[in-house]
């Protein structure tokens, strides 16, 4: 095409690998910070993830000044003002998030506050309205699957209205993500796979969504692969570090992925599920992504069968016929759905998961339309259309 | 509409695409008027939009755009010094952005994938605009450019189009005349 045009920024040093969090002193001091604040949530440090991080700050006479580790599972402008208030009272000098998407928003949300002075979130919310760099500012995901450690956007609850405010500027990006095989060795198994199929999702949507670009298309190929190869034998053998640290660079690399092109209609239809019944956001997603790649199948059939090679591999890639390769592909899906189900019961329909009932989808639908996700979603669902794909997948 | 050849669009003096964008906004804005009236799917978006809802089109540095308000369930254009702050806003990043969608080459969706666009404010109200948009042009413009002006053409039998065109095309007349 002799119109296209796209963009790619990502400005996140990756810090990944074997014995990772013993970088992050150095990290710290080449920011000239030396008064960390710990931001996470009672499970992360329950199950003794801060201490590995700490233990690792002390053998280099370095501490966190303070840890808060009442991050509620969806973030609010409360906890970040009391946060904030932390940060300034107990003078530190830079935020060390731990935790999944809920941590990290509210970490993103401090670090506004505590550079660019206030109280008063709500007056830095919309897009652009950060126009400098802040506090230094390190996540350590425990999860991998977000990708929010690559995202410019936190979305925070204002605790009055109720309202999810979005946060969007370059510079609410982390100056390092630190992938350390240690944080995600004890997730359970269900999180494990609902978390590796939001990743595979976001690296799915950006590859086949309007906003694709050949950068981020060589990282949602490669995080297809990791998942693909990976999510399985990790769930046979929880402990397997090395099978764990490819999932959590797979889902880092999906992240860096769709911040740059975006997500589409599973996202438009697992946000609205998500909303009315509270079932997690990577069940969603498990559930939703091969109906919906059905659905589009007819404007991207193109770039659904070139998934076949990243899903499958090559010998399965080579040995189907072009024609052949997007029905193909979507059987991948398929297959590793049951295959999840196998293992840890990932549901496979909304009506398996317990929280939605068929007279929710008509609400669902209508939800969806309103999604931002469905504006880069190849085709512009109907309403009629979008129940259609929901009645499938009940 | 002007015959533009792909690949050419810079060619095109600015300053007439700053002429061509203004006038595209003034009529897009009277049509979007007309259609908030007579046309059920746009009626069925504005329906949802809150009273006293306020959105802008702008294109960067400010001086070209077109801001329209829910009043009395449907939408009427504000005058250009409305100095309130918009619930939402959607600021093409230079005219050249503007003067691709308006002339048709690059449909919203492509624009905001393309990064031209910038929103700011509310998501939800943000797909109801650009849904009221996309079923504008699909009803004013003749099938084969509505066709590229949007990103997915809806099922709309040819009888049914040419019954909402002469309604919308109509009401704009109307709204004209009633204005004068
Ligand atoms: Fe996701």
């Amino acid at each position: 095409m002799a119109n296209e045009y796209y963009e790619f920024f990502c400005p996140v040093k990756m810090v990944a690998g074997f014995k990772a969090l013993e970088h992050i002193p150095f990290e710290l001091t080449s920011h000239g910070a030396s008064r960390p604040l710990i931001i996470t949530d009672r499970g992360v440090r329950g199950v003794g993830l801060v201490d590995i991080v700490t233990n690792a700050l002390d053998a280099v006479e370095m501490q966190a000044v303070d840890i808060f580790d009442d991050v509620p599972p969806d973030s609010s402008m409360l906890t970040v003002t009391t946060i904030a208030n932390l940060y300034r009272e107990k003078s530190c000098d830079s935020i060390l998030a731990i935790g999944g998407g809920s941590v990290i928003d509210t970490a993103k949300g401090v670090n506004i506050l505590v550079s660019e002075g206030g109280d008063d979130l709500r007056a830095y919310s919309g897009t652009g309205v950060v126009k400098k760099a802040l506090k230094p500012f390190f996540v350590i995901p425990t999860t991998a699957g977000t990708g929010s450690e690559t995202t410019n956007v936190s979305v925070i609850r204002d605790d009055e209205s109720g309202a999810k405010v979005p946060f969007v500027s370059p510079f609410l990006l982390p100056d390092a993500a630190i992938l350390d095989p240690r944080m995600t060795l004890s997730l359970p198994p269900k999180i494990t796979a609902a978390t590796g199929m939001d990743a595979l999702t976001h690296a799915v949507e950006s590859f086949i969504g309007l906003a694709k670009n050949p950068i981020s298309d060589a990282y949602a190929a490669s995080a297809i692969k990791k998942i693909t190869n990976n999510l399985a034998d990790v769930l046979r053998n929880p402990s397997d570090a090395t099978g764990r640290l490819e999932l959590a660079q797979a889902s880092t690399m999906a992240g860096i992925a769709f911040s740059n092109s975006m997500v589409g209609m599973v996202h438009s239809l697992g946000h609205s599920v998500g909303a009315k019944c509270h079932v997690p956001h990577g069940m969603c997603m498990s559930i939703f992504l091969p109906y919906v790649l059905e659905f589009n199948l007819e404007e991207c059939r193109e770039n659904i069968g070139e998934l076949l090679l990243h899903l499958a591999g090559p010998d399965v890639y080579a040995a189907t016929a072009v024609a052949d390769r997007p029905r193909k592909a979507i059987d991948t899906i398929v297959a590793l759905k049951e295959e999840m189900y196998a293992l840890c019961e990932l549901p496979r329909k909304l009506s398996e998961t317990g929280s939605v009932t068929e007279a929710d989808l008509e609400e669902i639908a209508h939800m969806a339309l309103d999604d931002g996700s469905m504006m880069l979603n190849r085709i512009d669902a109907t309403f009629e259309q979008a129940l259609a794909v929901l009645k499938k997948a009940f | 509409m002007l015959p533009i050849k792909k690949g050419f669009e810079a060619d095109i003096d600015y300053d007439y695409q700053r002429l061509y964008v203004s006038g595209m906004m003034k009529l897009i804005s009277q049509m979007l008027k007309a259609g908030s009236q007579v046309d059920d799917v746009i009626k069925a978006e504005v329906a949802e939009m809150p009273e006293g809802f306020v959105f802008r089109m702008a294109v960067t540095p400010g001086t070209l755009k077109l801001t329209m308000k829910k009043q009395d369930g449907r939408l009427v254009d504000l005058p250009a010094d409305y100095t309130g702050k918009p619930d939402l806003t959607m600021t093409f990043k230079h005219v050249t952005f503007a003067f691709l969608v308006f002339s048709f080459q690059e449909h919203t969706a492509q624009a905001y994938a393309n990064e031209r666009i910038i929103l700011d404010g509310n998501v939800p109200m943000s797909m109801k605009v650009v849904r009221s948009l996309n079923r504008l042009q699909t009803v004013i413009l003749p099938k084969i450019v509505a066709k590229k002006a949007v990103k997915t053409y809806p099922d709309l039998a040819l009888v049914q189009k040419l019954q909402v065109t002469t309604k919308t095309y109509g009401q704009f007349l109307l709204n004209l005349v009633k204005e004068r």
